[in-house]
């Protein structure tokens, strides 16, 4: 296993860079390498990413997850193995570090001596610049989940989130 | 395509045996030959390439869920798909010319698959009363005779209106509408009698009715039990994401009373490997249990799970879940340590040294999913045995994680979404109140009938008016006899029906065969082509377009005729614009998404490519039950106890065989051919009861209490079940099975409970 990290500092409240973060789905409008996110459930997303005309599909299931402080998931099936983490810390009260570390589990594809580790690096380095022009453009965030995961299990926040307001009788 | 059989199949009985395999080449050969027998090439090709895709017809054989859209296979269907669309596509046609014909009472002796060999029914027939003949009825008049029977009863619950799985949700939303409009909550529908026992222990334990995962979990999982099912023949489609789990690296373990084709080795016919290859092995622990041993299984296993963290602390429980998600661990837990192994290895016919090598694949695998089917449900103590596999998945947390969870696989294709409208005869208030709202009339309170209570009340005379939407209620019913009886005493029997089955032979003093268009036909209201919707087992609710030009001219959709007979009994139909559901089916989902919990939006969001995806409030934390948490449960079981000379028989479907239709009197996974009266014994059992392989049986249930009861003239067939236990056909076996003979609290028949001995014939 090898690891790439990069930290960047944005210029937005530990709130709003984290909150933005957990908008998944929104990857795609400011990152290059990813084009499409679904989420399936809260601790349950499915990635497709490429470069030029090459996709890659794969789920990763969020392991952990704390508001304002970090997220951590990995990659489910065996295409393109990783596990990540990516930790918010407030510096100042408009200033977040964001820390982003990615464990790759095959093909030595983070080792930085290798072409493809420097790519993924490269590649890492940009997508938070990325981010970093996005929230600090847009200065709030475009939508929150509060919720907390731990061992890949949800914990709500409140007693009745909405996505739980289904029919919940018996069904033979 | 090949004419209708006017006489019964004149066929031997050939055994060979079993296959050690599913599916491969002969699937697909299989498929095409029965397609190409009832139709045209054109309307194969028509029903095929467009079943399970975007906008296509949702296969009605089975509930299984599509991969998602871009996912999907060409050709997204199985053996017994085909087989079952086809069977609905086919160009045979029932005319009123076949009804003048044959008597009511001849119909009444032919087979189960001679009725369907017929075709499709094409107008609405009538029998009056003291005629043995069904003759043409005009839908107006048709429908003025029910509304007419309707009216005049003492009360609205002198009817009941049965749904089976077929309808579609925006029918079944209307079917109890109607029902609850014009004053009764006698609802009971098809699945009283399959996955009722998954439905009340999943709603006490985790506070949802419905199964906790989706493909994508199934595909991520580690290890999957697979218990009391059959994919191979009940849902092929399964044994590609067990493929899919497997090459992933799951492990699969098959809990089952009979070593299934589909459980040991898949060949998928989609895939070069599968044609060529061997295939790939599904099972890799195949547990021959004892039938109804299930509980004890699991009991065993927790007990085992429980021991394994007293000797490593800290590494077996997912004690963080447990402490913040959970009730009742430290109850379950001193009980559970409490099962003697004796009793458990008797019950289930295994070795502690087989338990136990499950319990190490359990310990190995982080992400665990358990699927079962009716082999676990249809058995006295089917509730509690789901409570069990429910707290064998809190031990570890496998519940509301990616890749665990519980899944009751369903067999007919919209048995679930059918309850999601509200076909339950003890729908909460919180439902009827949303209907009050919506449609200003006070739904009655007072819970209905389900199917066996609606046997009992029609047998009593106190229930005068059956109406069957779908299904085949006399075939799919126990105790046929005494199911038979109940529907001869009904002064009115109605069925809205595609095909003929033997539930329009066995007639109350006035029966109506109203004939409808089915899934894979074109739906053309006044306001244009319609579609339905339907929710599969794992809570995707997605559309499906019919495409091929209906039976008839004279056909009318479920929806319609719903509508019109609404129109029909209902003062100023009380209100509710029929007519403009029936001419627009979207009106009716804008009324259903304002009253079902989580299909808000519905039109817009069912238009998506996949449909909408119904989230389970587990997989969010959530858990709606009695201690708002998942509940550990204590749950004591008695062992079917078969005595000397007596076997525990259970019923079973064969390969060429959808619900209570048999395609021919084949089973050729099981090596059985040409007949289907026939009785799986073990071999030890056939030499220990003094019988012999072919010899001719009666087989005689035993029901404390209550008179024996006999199917007669079965063949004995030496085969690999378990010791003690013996299978046989459903519905051939339907009469065994006591009406009384029910699951604790669900009220399920017990299909896969029934003792029984074996009475040489003269």
């Amino acid at each position: 296993m090898s690891t790439v990290e990069e930290t960047i500092v944005v210029a937005v409240p530990v709130g709003t860079a984290y909150n933005q973060w957990t908008q998944f789905k929104s990857f795609p409008r400011f990152m290059a390498v990813v084009k499409g996110v679904e989420q399936i459930r809260p601790n349950l997303t499915r990635w497709v990413i490429g470069l030029g005309p090459v996709r890659h599909e794969f789920d990763a299931e969020i392991v952990d997850q704390r508001p304002d402080s970090l997220v951590r998931w990995r990659s489910l099936g065996p295409r393109l193995a990783h596990r990540g983490e990516v930790s918010f810390r407030a510096t100042e009260a408009d200033r977040t570090e964001v820390s982003v570390r990615i464990d790759l589990r095959s093909h030595g594809a983070a080792d930085p001596r290798t072409h493809a580790g420097r790519l993924v690096r490269r590649a890492l380095r940009a997508e938070l610049g990325h981010f970093k022009e996005f929230i600090e453009g847009l200065g709030r965030e475009g939508g929150a989940w509060r919720g907390t995961i731990r061992g890949g299990h949800v914990r709500p926040l409140g007693t009745e989130p909405a996505r739980s307001r289904v029919p919940h009788w018996p069904v033979g | 395509m090949k004419k209708a059989p006017r006489e019964e199949p004149d066929e031997r009985l050939n055994v060979t045996p079993p296959k050690t395999w599913a599916t491969g080449v002969p699937a697909v050969t299989h498929a095409l030959e029965y397609s190409l027998a009832e139709t045209s090439v054109r309307r194969t090709g028509l029903t095929l390439l467009t079943m399970n895709q975007v906008g296509g017809i949702d296969c009605p054989g089975c509930a299984w869920a599509d991969p998602a859209p871009g996912h999907r296979h060409v050709n997204e269907y199985c053996e017994n798909g085909a087989k079952h669309i086809n069977d609905e596509a086919t160009s045979r046609r029932v005319t009123a010319d076949f009804f003048r014909r044959h008597t009511v009472s001849g119909l009444g002796r032919r087979s189960d698959r001679w009725l369907n060999q017929q075709g499709r029914l094409t107008e609405p027939m009538v029998k009056r009363p003291g005629a043995d003949h069904y003759e043409p009825i005009s839908w107006h008049d048709a429908l003025g005779l029910l509304a007419d029977e309707l009216r005049s009863l003492d009360s609205p619950d002198e009817a009941v209106f049965y749904t089976s799985g077929r309808v579609s949700n925006e029918a079944a939303f209307l079917l109890q509408l109607f029902a609850r409009a014009f004053g009764t909550n006698n609802l009971p529908d098809c699945s009283n009698m399959c996955h009722e026992s998954s439905g009340f222990a999943l709603h006490e334990t985790l506070g949802t009715g419905k199964g906790t995962v989706s493909l994508d979990d199934l595909h991520h999982a580690d290890l999957i039990l697979v218990v009391g099912q059959n994919p191979g023949t009940n849902h092929p489609r399964q044994l590609s994401a067990l493929e899919e789990a497997k090459r992933n690296g799951a492990r699969v373990i098959a809990v089952n009373a009979l070593p299934e084709a589909g459980l040991l080795r898949f060949r998928n016919p989609q895939k070069a490997r599968g044609i060529i290859g061997r295939g790939v092995p599904i099972a890799d622990q195949f547990l021959q249990i004892r039938s109804g041993g299930d509980l004890a299984l699991f009991q065993g296993l927790n007990r085992l799970l429980l021991e394994a963290e007293d000797a490593r602390p800290g590494t077996v429980l997912d004690q963080d879940f447990i402490r913040s998600d959970t009730s009742g661990f430290e109850e379950f837990s001193r009980h559970a340590r409490t099962v003697a192994w004796e009793d458990v290895l008797v019950a289930t016919g295994l070795t502690r040294g087989e338990i136990e090598k499950v319990r190490d694949e359990v310990l190995r695998s982080e992400r665990v999913v358990v699927c079962w089917a009716m082999g676990v449900t249809q058995h006295r103590h089917g509730v509690p045995t789901i409570r069990e596999i429910v707290n064998f998945l809190l031990l570890r947390g496998n519940l509301g994680k990616a890749g665990a969870g519980a899944c009751p696989v369903r067999g007919h294709s919209n048995v679930q979404g059918d309850r999601t409208m509200g076909v339950w005869e003890q729908m909460p208030d919180s439902f009827l109140d949303a209907l009050r709202e919506e449609f200003g009339f006070e739904p009655p309170r007072a819970h209905g009938f389900d199917s066996v209570n609606a046997i009992r009340a029609m047998g009593e005379g106190r229930v005068k008016v059956f109406v069957g939407v779908a299904g085949n209620f006399v075939r799919a019913a126990p105790d046929s006899d005494v199911t038979e009886d109940a529907m001869r005493r009904c002064r009115l029997t109605v069925h809205v029906s595609t095909k003929l089955n033997r539930s329009h032979t066995v007639c109350g003093e006035t029966a109506l065969i109203l004939p409808t268009l089915g899934r894979t036909e074109r739906d053309i209201q006044a306001t244009g082509e319609q579609f339905v919707t339907v929710e599969n087992s794992m809570s995707e609710v997605h559309s499906s377009h019919g495409r091929l030009e209906p039976a008839s001219k004279v056909l009318l959709s479920e929806v319609a005729i719903l509508c019109r007979l609404a129109a029909r009994t209902l003062d100023a139909s009380a209100g509710i614009p029929w007519a403009e559901f029936e001419a627009d089916y979207g009106t009716i989902r804008n009324r259903i998404a304002r009253i079902v919990p989580g299909l808000h939006d519905f039109n817009r969001r069912v238009a998506r490519p996949g449909g909408i995806r119904l989230p389970n409030p587990v997989n969010e934390g959530v858990y709606g039950t009695a201690t708002g948490k998942a509940m550990f449960t204590r749950n004591a079981w008695q062992m079917l106890h078969a005595p000397d000379g007596h076997l525990v028989l259970q019923s079973l479907r064969s390969h060429d065989q959808w619900n209570t239709v048999p395609y021919t009197d084949d089973d050729r996974y099981r090596g059985i051919h040409g007949s289907r009266r026939v009785v799986l014994v073990n071999p030890q059992d056939v030499t220990r009861l003094g019988l012999a392989p072919g010899q001719k049986v009666d087989l005689v249930s035993v029901w404390a209490g209550g008179a024996d009861r006999r199917a007669e003239d079965f063949t004995v067939v030496a085969y690999p079940t378990s010791p003690g236990c013996a299978a046989a056909y459903y519905p051939e076996t339907n009469v065994l099975l006591p009406l009384d003979s029910v699951a604790e609290s669900s009220n399920q028949p017990t299909a896969k409970g029934m003792v029984v001995r074996l009475e040489p014939r003269g």
